[in-house]
């Protein structure tokens, strides 16, 4: 009888133990403890090993891992530890040289700021070397007058820099023919690494260009800028139908023929970019069917000439353009942007900058049509007042809008935009009506939800803000705003400010 | 053959001796430890808040919890000034959740550092390098982070030869090579 009690007894205390245990083994089975598990403890004890747990190790074979004898766990983490680095002290000037800190340090600059970290020591130049990533959104821009200076193995070492750094991108400054020439000859491996191209300020002439892109075989992106012994016949000799992507601004030559040239020759051309001031309408009709297809981008800056007729070719021809700017397009008006809103749907950005004949009419147009625009630039279209921002404010795919210099512009239409959820990029510089901010301060408070995501035009909080080396970018106006921001309303926590990433102020 | 009194009295023994170690388990599931600095202050830091810390997280890990109380861990390169400091933003910033992993490619903020880090943070250049070195050697992540950010702050912007200078670095360049270096990044620019 009391045998069975006794039993018992144990049978209830281990039911009870184990309980308590399964919720510690959860627990402790995140350290492997070198003493072993508590549930090993715990059954070193039942097993009668005496509070001596060496006792235990006569342990049935099945279970090892449970019943190690001490020795051997002791080891087993002496390979655990082997596994993992061990904690190593480094001293200032080693975690100026360790490559797994440098590598982590670099990343809290831009590229453009990398390239005086690189100038520092050999050490930090080697690390920032190898990683290609450190690198991108740069592009290498060789001043050719001071090349030519240079010896043979200078440059043959400059360009393997450039290699190495991963670069696939060259501008040429300031070449003449002999430099394109020189380029050809002392750096071959660019015709397979090389895919864009530009030329600023060359004089190069139409075989300097010509020899330059018989070299680049994998170039498939080119801009020519300022190069104005290029003709218009240079372009139909050396244009190559690998390129997608194309820029030609400032070259005096280029007119009607080479965008014939760029029609024809380029079946593949994905962007076009043109900045040209004799351009006219019938240039705009050359596109073939197949560009129709491809060519989704097209930029024409500061193309006096052309006018709403040009609009009509524009989306006669090229039907599928998602980008599209007509900056600087001064004699566009509104009839041309209602042909722009009916026929091009799959816009999704828009710059009308500069074009100061359009009015509210127009925005009306793109407010009931261009569904799926994300960005609209409106800079110094010194028409637009209240009411057409009033119709852009029920644009709810729009995410950027840029309505620099728009004079007439008063805080009753900013109220409009406050109400736009999706709106990430609100630009306002050099808008002066309100410079003060009237009552705009007011609705910025009173608006808080709905300005959620609205980048201001400043970064990070005021108080860094103002010891910024570019607060040049921040006008008298943005910086009340700041100020305002600081007085801290009840309404807005100073740490909602803060988490909104705010952009670029373009003045 | 043992009588049922002492097989009875030989369970009691056992249950307490259970009983006892269960209690201890439990007790140290949120225990203080003691962390020794180089010049031999002691500082009693709750566990969790010190398991920020990599290194210690793992060394406990390795070595396990001792069984006497007073179990010390010492850090033998980081002194009582500056592992106050450590404690004083691990404590504060104890129920932040995890950093986020990192995207290796992207650059990273430096504007974004709170103001009670600015705070913690306004201290001399000395100092703010002893942080940053026992964050790196403690493994404290987000001190690490914010600590850099403050000084890639400090030094953006500065010339080649005052980064040297701020950071004692020694200009290991020859003429020809700083140069040459000096072409192939300032002939950089943003695409």
């Amino acid at each position: 009888m009391s045998s069975i009690s006794a039993q018992g007894v144990v049978e209830r205390a281990s039911a009870e133990l184990s309980k308590r245990i399964n919720g510690l083994g959860l627990r402790s089975g995140k350290h492997h403890s070198t003493k072993g598990s508590v549930m090993e403890r715990v059954t070193n004890v039942f097993c009668g090993g005496g509070g001596n747990s060496a006792a235990a190790v006569a342990a049935p074979p099945e279970k090892p891992s449970r019943l190690l004898p001490s020795k051997s766990t002791k080891n087993s983490s002496v390979v655990a530890k082997k596994q993992r680095p061990a904690p190593s002290y480094l001293s200032w000037d080693q975690l100026m040289a360790d490559e797994r800190f440098l590598t982590r340090f670099f990343l809290y600059f831009s590229a453009c700021e990398r390239c005086v970290l690189a100038q520092v020591c050999t050490r930090w130049r080697d690390v920032l070397y190898k990683s290609p990533r450190y690198w991108s959104g740069l592009m290498p821009v060789l001043q050719c007058r001071e090349m030519r200076d240079s010896q043979g193995n200078e440059k043959a070492r400059l360009y393997s820099s450039l290699l190495r750094r991963g670069f696939h991108s060259l501008c040429l400054m300031g070449a003449s023919d002999e430099d394109a020439l020189d380029l050809v000859n002392t750096f071959p491996l660019a015709s397979k690494h090389i895919h864009t191209l530009s030329l600023r300020c060359s004089s190069i002439s139409d075989r300097g260009l010509e020899s330059l892109l018989d070299h680049l075989q994998a170039l498939y992106e080119l801009e020519l800028a300022g190069c104005n012994e290029i003709t218009e016949a240079g372009l139909w000799a050396c244009l190559n139908p690998r390129i997608v992507s194309l820029t030609l601004t400032d070259c005096i030559n280029v007119a009607d023929e080479a965008v014939g040239a760029v029609a024809q020759l380029l079946p593949a051309l994905y962007e076009f970019s043109l900045q040209a001031y004799h351009v006219t309408d019938a240039a705009l009709g050359y596109f073939s069917p197949k560009q129709s297809n491809s060519l989704n981008v097209l930029r024409l800056h500061s193309c006096w000439e052309i006018t709403n007729h040009g609009v009509v070719n524009i989306v006669h021809s090229l039907p599928n353009l998602t980008v599209l700017s007509l900056s600087g397009c001064s004699k566009i008006t509104d009839d041309g942007v209602e042909l722009i809103a009916e026929n091009l749907q799959k816009l999704r950005s828009l710059d009308l900058s500069w074009c100061p004949r359009i009015t509210d009419a127009a925005l009306e147009y793109i407010a009931c049509d261009l569904n799926q625009l994300e960005e609209l630039t409106l800079d110094r279209c010194v028409h637009i007042t209240d009411i057409g921002i009033g119709y852009i404010s029920t644009m709810l795919s729009l995410a950027s809008l840029y309505l620099r210099w728009c004079s007439q512009i008063r805080d009753f239409g900013l109220q409009h935009l406050c109400g736009m959820r999706n709106l990430q990029i609100l630009s306002l510089a050099g808008s002066y009506s309100f410079v003060y901010f009237g009552g705009w301060h007011l609705q910025l408070f009173h608006c808080r939800l709905s300005l959620d995501n609205i980048q201001w035009s400043i970064k990070s909080d005021p108080a860094s803000a103002y010891e910024r080396t570019r607060t040049n970018e921040l006008s008298g106006g943005v910086k009340r705003v700041i100020r305002l921001l600081e007085g801290t309303p009840p309404a807005l926590p100073r740490d909602r400010i803060k988490t909104h990433s705010l952009s670029t102020c373009y003045i | 053959m043992p009588t049922l009194g002492t097989y009875k009295l030989q369970v009691q023994e056992k249950l307490l001796q259970v009983a006892r170690l269960v209690n201890k388990c439990f007790k140290t599931q949120m225990p203080n430890i003691k962390l020794q600095s180089s010049d031999g202050e002691t500082f009693e830091v709750d566990v969790e808040i010190a398991k920020c810390s990599v290194t210690i997280k793992t060394m406990l890990e390795d070595l396990g919890m001792d069984d006497e109380e007073e179990e010390v861990v010492p850090l033998p390169n980081v002194n009582s000034a500056i592992l106050r400091k450590v404690i004083q933003w691990a404590t504060y910033h104890k129920d932040d959740p995890p950093p986020p992993e990192d995207d290796e490619n992207k650059e990273k903020r430096t504007d974004d550092i709170s103001s009670w880090d600015a705070d913690f943070l306004k201290v001399d250049q000395g100092t703010l390098f002893e942080l940053i070195l026992a964050a790196n050697y403690l493994d404290i992540k987000g001190l690490l982070d914010v600590t850099c950010k403050t000084v890639a702050n400090m030094i953006k912007g500065k010339a080649p030869e005052e980064i040297r200078k701020t950071f004692n670095i020694k200009n290991d360049f020859t003429a020809s090579e700083e140069e040459q270096v000096r072409k192939e990044n300032e002939w950089c620019e943003e695409k």
